[in-house]
């Protein structure tokens, strides 16, 4: 067996220490505060719309985006910048479709809005079957990628690695539920952002503040590898890039664990509001990326590829190094260390906010509304979602663990988003505007919709035969990226499944959603609003 | 006194649909959203479709290594900021108070059954007497 603390960075442990130190202290301030089931999943709906907008970007920008999105760029150029611009248009999608309608029409889950006008049990089994299978992709890629990630950084071993960030995400989201978790992405999501403008700040001090400087000396530090100002150097079959950007732009819409944000705040005003605060983070952090990337490619050169490891990963972390005066002085360790603690940090908030939306699934929607109909108390709801996290949280270390840093995961997160973009969406935009949609078309859109993208990433060229082969199962099919095929699958399946059955009757409680969902007329009130213990204070009484 | 609590009050959910207000918000939102996701679909697929069928395009430089790709990609950034803000803008001056509207309309509703309630159960209570 290998030594477990081989070569640890010191600084970067000692910062890590701090900021889980910090971020325990909050989760124990929290868990005095989680009572009610709406306080566990949507932090008592208390969150300030600015204060959801930098728990959304927490909750959305990983460290994939972070140190993945920076390598590709060093590797590739234009190309890598691709995925960032794509993350970003995502949210006009969530805003304009989803935003206000999910914080009037919901409570907790992506099932409440469904529910709300189908017939309960099924579309509340669709609805978290399709968050299920997302959190799942996703959580099995960030842990893997986490393991790895910090093990490279930090030098701790592998199932070290896993094991530590599993357990205090469990932490966060057992004992301080939706409060916790909101201040771990609320205090990343700043981290973020300062690493991401000091390491910006060096680079472009470097340049004489010119950024023209800056693409012209990385583009004489191509040095004959991938690296390329112009598309093309990494995607290189133009389908399958739509296909990532039809995925990317509507599978956003459709992630449970960024929907869940918009149940944390008040209104429907702070939803939106939170958007734009979400936007702007997002939208700077991402340009910042691009300085990151070119910077990395500008003075690491080709000749620091090698030393990036898998994906170029390590290149921003490697770039924060070299700007502060390279291996071994106090400089150079100390930014790497921050940039380490940063990454790690980033880790913790996504995985967190995947698990708690996994746990609204299990306890709120399949325990609590299809196995005990209602009947169980807040109590145990809240119960059941502890032991579900737990459960979901132990399941995905050890996968993590057991498959082991080499599993293929590089299709995960897009299988994730293709998912999302498939089944939720489709069945979500639907129950919110389309009168005639039923439960028939519902649960055919989510089942057409998840299968239909595993399958076609199953037979890929990046799984079948093997990881990352060339072919594919079917000659004509060679696509990495199925939500070209897969969207337009789940939204035909919905109107197939709503056409074919002969299911009405929804009438009555589509008025209530749709004039609930535009107004908030009836919406989950805010705290404030309701004094006490009820659970659905409402300014107005509703027919219930 | 107090109204009795019952389960006879209620919203009514397709006169607020029906109302005018209702109409109108609904009208205007749509007025805003479809065009401008219609916009930002087409602007950003567009821009994704040149990456993959132009690009000698989009790396061509248009000042000293600045490619017309990274322009547009710029574009992109500034649309979002850009739309988010307007569609902020507008909810606020012009959405919301016509849901507001709609609100006062079913309070009023509301307001005018508790009336008819009250005034039945104390017609009750002097019929009983």
């Amino acid at each position: 067996m290998t030594p477990v603390f081989a070569e640890v960075n010191v600084e970067a442990v000692v910062i890590f220490g701090l900021v889980v130190a910090i971020t325990l202290g909050i989760t124990y301030w929290a868990s005095k505060r989680v009572r009610s089931a709406t306080d566990f999943w949507a932090a008592g709906r208390g969150i300030s719309g600015p204060q959801n907008g930098f728990a959304i970007a927490g909750d959305y920008m990983s460290a994939a985006s972070f140190l993945g999105i920076a390598g590709l760029i060093f590797l590739y150029g234009f190309d890598g910048f691709l995925y960032s611009v794509g993350f970003l248009v995502a949210f006009l999608t969530v805003l304009f479709l989803l935003a206000e309608r999910m914080r009037n029409a919901g409570k907790f889950t992506i099932a409440d809005v469904l529910s709300f006008r189908l017939r309960e049990r099924p579309a509340r089994v669709a609805a978290a079957t399709g968050t299920l299978a997302v959190a799942a992709f996703y959580l099995i890629a960030q842990m893997v990628g986490a393991g790895a990630l910090i093990q490279a950084l930090v030098g701790i071993d592998y199932n070290l690695a896993i094991l530590l960030t599993g357990v205090f995400m469990l932490v966060y989201v057992v004992f301080g539920g939706m409060i916790a978790t909101t201040w771990v992405q609320i205090i990343k999501a700043v981290m973020l952002m300062a690493g991401a403008i000091g390491l910006s700040i060096l680079v472009m001090n470097r340049v004489g503040w010119n950024p023209v400087e800056l693409f012209n000396r990385a583009e004489a530090q191509a040095g004959g590898g991938s690296f390329s100002l112009a598309p093309g150097a990494l995607y290189t079959n133009p389908v399958d890039t739509v296909s990532l950007g039809l995925a990317l732009v509507l599978g956003t819409a459709g992630l449970p664990h960024i929907l869940m944000r918009f149940f944390t705040v008040p209104d429907a005003k702070a939803a939106r509001s939170s958007v734009l605060w979400a936007v702007i983070l997002i939208g700077a952090f991402y340009i910042m990326t691009t300085a990151l990337g070119v910077g990395a490619r500008a003075f690491l050169g080709e000749a620091g590829v090698e030393a990036a490891g898998a994906g170029a990963n390590l290149a921003a972390p490697n770039l924060a190094q070299f700007l502060g005066g390279g291996a071994g002085t106090f400089g150079g360790d100390a930014l790497l260390a921050i940039i380490a603690a940063i990454a790690f940090a980033t880790i913790l908030a996504v995985v967190a906010g995947l698990v708690i939306s996994a746990s609204g699934a299990v306890a709120h929607d399949l325990w609590s509304n299809v196995v005990r109909k209602g009947a169980d108390s807040e109590h145990e709801e809240v119960l059941v979602a502890r032991i579900a996290a737990v459960a979901i949280g132990a399941i995905s270390i050890a996968i993590a663990i057991g498959g082991g840093k080499d599993l293929n995961v590089s299709f995960m997160v897009g299988l994730a988003f293709a998912v999302a973009a498939s089944a939720n969406f489709p069945a979500l935009v639907l129950a919110l505007g389309w009168r005639r949609f039923n439960t028939v078309g519902a649960v055919t859109g989510v089942a057409v919709g998840t299968f239909s993208s595993i399958f076609l990433v199953l037979i890929s060229p990046k799984v079948w035969p093997g990881p990352d082969s060339e072919g594919g199962l079917l000659p004509f099919y060679d696509l990495a990226n199925p939500g070209i095929v897969s969207i337009p699958l789940g939204f035909l399946a919905c109107w197939a499944g709503t056409m074919l059955s002969r299911e009405h009757g929804n009438e009555r409680s589509f008025h209530e959603l749709y004039v609930r969902s535009e107004t908030g007329l009836g919406a989950e009130a805010a705290p404030a609003a309701s004094p006490g213990p009820q659970r659905a204070g409402t300014r107005v009484p509703t027919s219930a | 006194m107090a109204v009795p609590a019952g389960g006879q009050v209620r919203i009514d959910w397709e006169a607020v649909e029906r109302a005018p207000e209702f109409q109108e918000l609904v009208r205007r939102r749509r007025r805003f959203v479809a065009p401008a996701t219609a916009f930002f679909l087409v602007w950003y697929l567009g821009f994704i479709v040149l990456a993959g069928y132009a690009p000698g395009f989009m790396g061509e430089s248009i000042y000293e290594g600045f490619t017309v790709g990274y322009l547009i990609a710029l574009t992109q950034f500034v649309m979002v900021w850009w739309l988010a803000a307007w569609y902020i803008r507008r909810s606020d001056r012009e959405l919301d108070p016509l849901r507001a509207a709609a609100a006062a309309q079913a309070q009023r509703d509301v307001d005018r059954q508790r009336a008819d309630h009250a005034a039945r159960f104390s017609a009750g209570e002097e019929a009983g007497r």
